[in-house]
């Protein structure tokens, strides 16, 4: 049984339909990597789980359960955290509150999974008692991210987690998507950086105007010279 | 040093007591503006009903206004969660317009259900004549002295609900971007509901502090929708502390205004007091309308 899969999804926003039947999924403690073009439905994808996007067709399994059409604080109580691309940290809060606002579901031993958060996002530590709104983007992703890991999530949605971040941030970013990973949390990835994100992944999708162009392990679709020329840049 | 004495007495001393109680429903206003996003036309009104809820326990049991308070507070906080599960709630999704459009509508249940439970006529708390207390050439009623005292407590409350307890940081959460507050799993109804008894509960707080002061009547609402949004547009409207210091800033500047600044003659007629909030308002809207203490624009 798979930490999550997507069956036939079609969704969109108004009278628009992005996704016209994608299909994923995620294995428990894997890394799954979406990549394609521009306006592809990558993130509409993650938007639709959590209900940004209109679900209509098609339906989303979560530990074998449909989770379809479920409030974002279901999901979240189920185990599935999403970070989204952008607005993704509480600007105005301090970043211990963003992180305590990570835990609202789950209340109990915040002082420790603040302390696992710190440990995996060192740069942090100092920056306890700032405003969110005032770090620099590679340092809100990682609030973004700390956010998400308090729920002690068993699948983590990010969406393009290294968007307008400089080469070095971005790098940080990946390397705490594996440490994330390591510790056995499924890991749904949207990302631009194809080559960079197909390199952490296990498994990866490509979509392209809103459908499944190619479905393969990572490094098998890192080697398709098709999808090398078409969508990673050459 | 009569003449500065006068100043206190009669313009500085009662332009704070009215802050005061401008600044407990701006208070309101602005939460709600930044949890809901709509300008809750309707909040003058959670103020007159507060005041004549304490009326209920006043008149029939002589109560003293204060031990009715609490009461008062309670009683608006529950009608206020009524209201919003009727009015506001269904209109949840709809555009802002719609939910300001629908607190015009409660604005005039509210008044008319006031008037036909209680009738038009003005009323008063009978707390009987207090002398002020006199310090010197100072004179400063015990009235006054709780009003502030009172408020104050209540907004110290309110900062320490909102920087310590989950729920008050989730409703600062929930202000600064809702969306991401819902995908983080915050439960953004809970956070809702506390909205409406915190925001209606200070604001009949405030009502039975005008009750206290002067008198009770089922327009008294109305006549303060003015001021509030004045209070709340100069504080910068979603911004709590600001809506306090606004409120503050437009008792004071209402009453100071009526000062004989430049002659024996009121600087500003106080029959215009309302003129000034209106002013303040204007001003602010054009100058800065983020408010000064940079709300929502």
């Amino acid at each position: 049984m798979s930490l999550l899969s997507v069956e036939n999804l079609v969704a969109g926003y108004g009278p628009v339909d992005i996704l016209q039947g994608v299909n994923l999924t995620v294995e428990a403690g894997r890394i799954a990597v979406i990549v394609g073009p521009n306006g592809a439905g990558k993130s509409t994808a993650m938007k639709a789980i959590f209900g940004l996007a209109q679900v209509r067709g098609g339906r989303v399994l979560f530990e074998g359960q449909e989770i379809t059409r479920l409030p974002a604080d279901t999901l979240c109580g189920r185990g599935i955290a999403y970070v989204p691309q952008e607005r993704n940290v509480f600007r105005s809060l301090s970043v211990r509150e963003n992180l305590e606002m990570g835990a609202f579901l789950k209340p109990g031993n915040i002082a420790r999974r603040i302390a696992e958060v710190l440990t995996l996002f060192p740069p942090l530590r100092e920056k306890l008692a700032q405003a969110a709104g005032e770090l620099s983007g590679g340092q809100r992703q990682m609030v973004a991210m700390g956010r998400a890991l308090m729920l002690e999530p068993k699948l983590l949605m990010l969406d393009e987690p290294t968007a307008g971040l400089s080469p070095l941030y971005m790098d940080q970013i990946f390397d705490r998507i594996i440490a994330v990973n390591k510790s056995g949390v499924g890991v749904l990835l949207v990302e631009q950086n194809a080559k960079q994100a197909l390199a952490i992944a296990h498994t990866g999708y490509v979509l392209a105007t809103g459908r499944n162009r190619f479905t393969d392990t990572a490094a098998n679709l890192l080697a398709n010279r098709e999808v090398a020329e078409s969508f990673l840049g050459g | 040093m009569a003449a500065l004495s006068d100043f206190i007495n009669l313009y500085l001393l009662p332009g704070l007591v009215v802050g005061c109680i401008y600044a407990l429903g701006a208070i309101g206003i602005s939460l709600l503006f930044g949890i809901l996003r709509f300008a809750h036309f309707a909040h003058g009104d959670m103020m007159t009903l507060g005041a004549y809820l304490a009326i209920i326990f006043t008149a029939s049991w002589g109560w003293s206004p204060y031990a009715a308070l609490p009461v008062a507070v309670i009683g608006a906080a529950i009608v206020a969660l009524g209201l919003d599960r009727a009015f506001y709630k269904p209109f949840r999704r709809a555009p802002g317009i719609v939910s300001v459009i629908a607190s015009f509508g409660v604005m005039l249940m509210l008044r008319s259900a006031i008037q036909l439970i209680w009738g038009v006529d003005v009323k008063t708390y009978d707390i009987g004549i207090r002398f002020p207390m006199e310090f010197g050439l100072l004179k400063i009623a015990p009235r006054q002295v709780t009003i502030v005292l009172v408020t104050a407590a209540l907004v110290v409350a309110l900062h320490l609900f909102l920087t310590r307890t989950r729920l008050g940081k989730a409703m600062r959460a929930v202000s600064d971007d809702a969306d991401l507050a819902r995908v983080s799993g915050i439960n953004v109804e809970q956070v809702i509901r506390w909205t409406w008894i915190i925001g209606a509960g200070l604001a009949a707080a405030g009502g039975v502090f005008i009750g206290i002061q002067t008198k009770v009547h089922p327009n008294m609402g109305w006549d303060l929708l003015l001021p509030l949004f004045a209070a709340a547009v100069l504080g910068g409207i979603g911004r709590p502390y600001g809506a306090v210091a606004g409120g503050l800033a437009i008792g004071l500047a209402q009453e100071l205004a009526t000062y004989r600044w430049f002659s024996d003659e009121p600087f500003v007629d106080p029959g215009y007091k309302p003129a000034v909030a209106f002013s303040v308002m204007v001003v602010m809207l054009i100058w800065r309308p983020t408010g000064l203490f940079k709300g929502r624009s």
